[in-house]
């Protein structure tokens, strides 16, 4: 699946995110002072506008938010895939951006409970992928 | 100092799926085009707004040198997200309202990097910024972004991809009778599924046109509109909005986009309502959008849009508000809704002949999908 997929530059905001990856922990940004978790990374609070933030780690547990099907041919990428909007149960609207593994696209519903799989996918590069909780080992 | 403006000229390049001429010549037509429909030359201009976007157009500098603009007291190269055709009309009318010039022409241009497909966003082997979050996960194009909305939309009030389809057969019927549009030849519901999926729920016919062109219009005081050779079509209100999270990803609610907040800005600014509009021309870079637009406007209740166009009430004669009566951009071509702003335009002078809009006094225009939304509320001058 890793192929030539395309693979993030962490910057000085976002490293923490990437290193909890290696680590096997999902990692977000919190906000010390009002407890809103911030997603993508910035280096102040979108709630409360506070620069206190600290990164803590999530369950890794969620929800399928909504998805789409891509059937147009990308570098690094089998196509058809889904693309799949993780909303965590962290906190309503807190999202991430992933593949869903051990499913087929035609199997990916709105709704469906999810957790995070670690997957290394290059010498520094591991991805948080998700597969539907209580499936296929 | 604010003045009341209008929209006194408006015109295109040629426009087709390929065309030879550089983006340079299709500016200079469609501008020479607008100035001509307003009965003034480039010596009367004292103002420009484009949007240059992604190297596919060029300059106010480039313009005002290759049209004989002898000064220009305002210019505006417009850059970054943004609703891309509209925000040049609204930026110039905002200048002449406020002031800052007299006479301005707004135009967008696009011309397509022939030869290699667009190398899109975020491929390569390190992706950087926000991109860095979606590319690993193939999320690199706008069309999967906004997919994944319309699925939300379709899982909340049931929308369906048969509805979907209706918005592509809407915008072709108006085509057929829009000489300049590059897809005239009528659709059906068994075209539109034998389309090729695109990304679920999108297939080809979902996605707008890909065209070479250009559109400009000419904007300036309603007084001085006046005594120019059409009926001046008057800007009654603007807007260009967000909302809360302008995060493709992180926006609260996906089954609206920043249409709801431009919506909702366009009319607090006057004192017209949506049930004044008798026709939109709502971006549509895929069908989708123009169902989010047609509901945060106001035109139908959240959710009824799709039965909407599915009853033909979007169809010019079909219901209150005709939408996309130039058949958009997924049959009129990606001009970035500087072609929906130009209808608009006809439309309120009564120039549109088979696809004439009886009687049309009040016009929508909007640009824009996902995070960022712009709109145009445009009237004759009653």
């Amino acid at each position: 699946m890793a192929g030539d997929r395309p693979l993030p530059l962490p910057d000085e905001d976002t490293q923490f995110f990437w290193e909890g990856c290696r680590d096997g922990k999902l990692m977000i940004l919190r906000c010390n002072d009002c407890g809103t978790y911030i997603h993508l990374p910035k280096p102040g609070c979108w709630n409360c506008g506070s620069t206190n933030l600290a990164p803590s780690q999530v369950s890794g547990r969620g929800v399928v938010h909504t998805y789409t099907v891509n059937h147009t041919p990308l570098p690094g990428f089998e196509a058809p895939y889904a693309i799949v909007l993780v909303e965590l149960e962290e906190q309503k609207g807190l999202r991430l951006v992933t593949n869903l593994l051990e499913t087929s696209p035609d199997e990916i519903e709105i709704g469906t409970p999810v957790e995070v799989v670690f997957q290394q996918v290059s010498d520094d590069v591991t991805l948080a992928f998700f597969k539907r909780t209580g499936g296929a080992a | 100092m604010t003045r009341p403006v209008a929209i006194a000229g408006a015109g295109y390049s040629a426009v087709a799926r390929s065309l030879e001429q550089s983006a340079g010549r299709l500016t200079i037509d469609a501008c020479h085009a607008a100035l001509t429909d307003a009965g003034i030359t480039a010596k009367d201009v004292d103002g420009i707004a484009t949007y240059p976007g992604g190297g596919d157009s060029v300059s106010c500098f480039y313009t005002a040198e290759a049209l004989g603009v002898p000064k220009l007291d305002w210019f505006n190269d417009l850059f970054g997200w943004m609703p891309a055709g509209i925000t040049p009309v609204i930026a110039a009318a905002e200048a002449v309202a406020n002031g800052a010039c007299e006479v301005a022409l707004a135009f967008r241009t696009v011309k397509r990097p022939h030869g290699k497909p667009p190398p899109g966003i975020g491929f390569g082997a390190r992706v950087g910024g926000d991109m860095q979050f979606r590319a690993p996960f193939g999320d690199s194009m706008t069309s999967s972004w906004l997919a994944m909305w319309a699925r939300r939309h379709m899982h909340e009030f049931g929308t369906t991809e048969e509805q979907l389809g209706h918005v592509a057969i809407t915008s072709r019927h108006h085509a057929s009778m829009n000489p300049v549009a590059p897809l005239r030849e009528e659709i059906t519901l068994d075209d539109y599924f034998a389309s090729r999926v695109i990304t679920t729920p999108f297939r080809l016919l979902d996605c707008d046109f890909p065209v070479d062109g250009g559109g400009a219009v000419v904007i300036t005081t309603l007084e001085r509109a006046r005594a120019m050779p059409h009926p001046p079509v008057v800007v009654a209100s603007t807007s260009f909005s967000t909302g809360p999270r302008p995060d493709w990803d992180q926006w609260e609610d996906l089954t609206n986009m920043a249409s709801k907040y431009a919506s909702d800005r366009m009319w607090r600014r006057t004192e017209l309502s949506a049930n004044d509009l008798d026709v939109a021309e709502l971006y549509d870079g895929f069908s989708w959008l123009s169902m989010c637009w047609l509901e945060d406007l106001g035109i139908v209740a959240k959710g009824e849009a799709g039965p909407y166009f599915a009853s033909g009430k979007a169809r010019v004669g079909g219901g209150a508000v005709a939408i996309n009566t130039h058949g958009g951009s997924m049959s009129g071509g990606r001009l970035h809704a500087i072609s929906h702003v130009i209808e608009c335009v006809q439309q309120l002078r009564g120039d549109c002949r088979d696809r004439q809009v009886k009687d049309a006094q009040v016009g929508a225009v909007t640009a824009g999908g996902g995070v960022m939304g712009g709109a145009l509320l445009l009237t004759t001058d009653r």
